[in-house]
């Protein structure tokens, strides 16, 4: 009887650790699909750009910016009043998030930028009578400016990064369809293995319960803190877009946190019921 | 039957397990990780806790003026001073606001070029913006030493083109007015550092801008315009430990 009991014992510690590593798994995999829909799509930064009225404070940055430099270059602030298009900067900016997902290009394209800027100097040039002395100056001009442009949109840290979000971003979903196979492969070891099945989904319920607590304390710790509106940016449209984008990764991963709490609670009614229905039989 | 007991005597500690493995999975969770990253992770998390600040900033490209103008015969409280031979009148330190970066805290004018323009501490981009600005790497009026003033041509400091030796340069603040008179005028490469003394010791004032002024595109030159003092009261620097 006793050496059934060690038997026992040592199932249930067996399974409890299957349980922990399920949890772990159940953990790596919510942060993974995040991530995932997240980060590593190009298309989620754009989406978020654009319900925080990002490009239209851009601009204003980008056109205050220019004032600066035109105050240090001989040029009148009108001359900066009808310079940047919104959709432009959208689509540069479009374009610079589509090549560096793809890993062709970390900068913005200022093709554009700079033709549209010496069409308005030139104009300006007529229009004021302008004697250029040197065109040196008019160039240094030009370049300086299309520098604010692309430093203004590009996001910062991003080109340094762009090694390892791109080595990520190839593995991701095979690291998604890994964990996956892995926790199913646990579950049915674990179901197959346990004589009692009410026993079985009770390991279960402990790796998502466990999972729940420990994708949920992330978002609870990082919105308790308010650190995200604490961040130090000196551009505030890229501080909104910042925000709104942290804001919505953490609510993503407390949805997984939600959905585990979600599968642990009907686990555990299923596991009661049959055991209870065990009990009485 | 004693089966039975059995799972009467299990029931008590039976639901407690759904609390209590959970909670040691989230921390063997933490613990694990923790073991297996910190020695990376820790240096990356130092370095991204630098980019946060313990309160939300602020945007707004307002800047703070303590300017308040002096009269011509207001009194400040000043303390008399053994300097060499002389006995001098100076500012008590303890009387003056100093201004911080970005802060207006004067004003600047020269009528015989139709310059007039507020007078900040600092030449950040809203000091030029909005009027002529004191190099933070030098002194303010009273100071004794060199004011490096910056400003640009096609705004505050158009006027510098009209400068002449003779011209009174007065400078306003809260603590007392001061006067230099322009002594010479050069053009000379943006990079010169000869151009100018930050370590000079005895006050003076340089005024300086883009060069040519009617040039369009950014040039390599600057204008300047060196003034000696005139007059204004100075303030007391000598400052003793427990005064």
């Amino acid at each position: 009887m006793s050496k059934k009991n060690s038997q026992n014992k040592v199932k249930s510690v067996i399974y409890v650790m299957m349980a922990f590593f399920m949890s772990c798994l159940f953990m790596l995999l919510s942060v993974s699909v995040t991530l995932q829909i997240t980060l590593l799509n190009p298309n989620f930064i754009l989406d978020n750009m654009n319900s925080t009225n990002y490009f239209v404070e851009k601009r204003q940055e980008i056109e205050q910016s220019l004032v600066d430099l035109g105050y240090a270059s001989g040029l009148e602030e009108e001359f900066f009043e009808n310079l940047l298009n919104p959709v432009d900067m959208y689509d540069d900016t479009e374009l610079y998030f589509k090549e560096y997902y793809t890993g062709k290009s970390t900068v913005i394209d200022t093709t554009r930028f700079k033709q549209d800027f010496n069409s308005a100097l030139d104009k300006y040039i007529e229009d004021n009578n302008i004697n250029i002395v040197s065109t040196g100056s008019r160039d240094y001009l030009v370049k300086k400016a299309a520098g604010i442009y692309s430093s203004s949109l590009e996001i910062p840290l991003f080109a340094r990064m762009s090694t390892y979000i791109l080595a990520l971003k190839n593995i991701m979903p095979m690291m998604i369809i890994v964990f996956s196979g892995l926790i199913i492969v646990l579950t049915l070891i674990v179901i197959f293995t346990n004589s009692w099945k009410h026993r079985a989904l009770k390991y279960i319920c402990y790796a998502t319960s466990g999972a729940t607590l420990t994708v949920g304390i992330i978002p609870a710790v990082v919105f308790i803190s308010g650190k995200i509106r604490q961040i130090n940016i000196s551009s505030r449209s890229l501080y909104g877009l910042f925000v709104q984008c942290a804001d919505n990764i953490f609510i993503i991963l407390a949805f997984c946190s939600v959905i585990l709490l979600i599968t642990s609670v009907g686990l555990f009614f299923i596991h009661n019921n049959m055991r209870k229905k065990l009990l009485n039989d | 039957m004693s089966d039975k007991n059995n799972r009467h005597g299990h029931k008590s500690h039976y639901g407690k397990s759904f609390l209590i493995l959970p909670i040691v999975f989230f921390i063997g969770t933490y613990l694990v990780l923790y073991m297996a990253f910190a020695p990376t992770v820790s240096t990356f998390v130092s370095a991204v806790g630098m980019f946060f600040s313990d309160f939300e900033k602020n945007y707004s490209t307002d800047y703070k003026n303590i300017f308040v103008p002096v009269s011509e015969d207001s009194t400040l409280p000043t303390v008399k001073k053994e300097v060499g031979n002389t006995t001098k009148t100076l500012i008590k330190i303890d009387n003056i606001e100093f201004p911080n970066y970005g802060n207006q805290f004067g004003q600047l004018v020269i009528e015989d070029c139709g310059v007039d323009a507020s007078l900040f501490f600092g030449d950040g981009n809203i000091a030029l913006r909005n009027g002529v600005g004191v190099y933070s790497g030098s002194f303010i009026p009273g100071y004794g030493g060199t004011i490096l003033v910056a400003g640009h041509n096609n705004t505050y400091f158009n006027g510098l083109k009209n400068a002449q030796p003779g011209q009174i340069v007065t400078i306003k603040t809260s603590y007392g007015n001061y006067t230099y008179e322009i002594f010479e005028t050069a053009v000379k490469k943006a990079k010169d550092s000869s151009a100018y003394d930050l370590k000079a010791d005895r006050e003076n004032l340089i005024m300086y801008t883009c060069y040519p002024f009617d040039e369009l595109g950014l040039t390599n030159k600057r204008f300047f315009v060196y003034a000696k003092y005139v007059s204004g009261t100075q303030i007391d620097t000598d400052v003793k430990e427990g005064d």
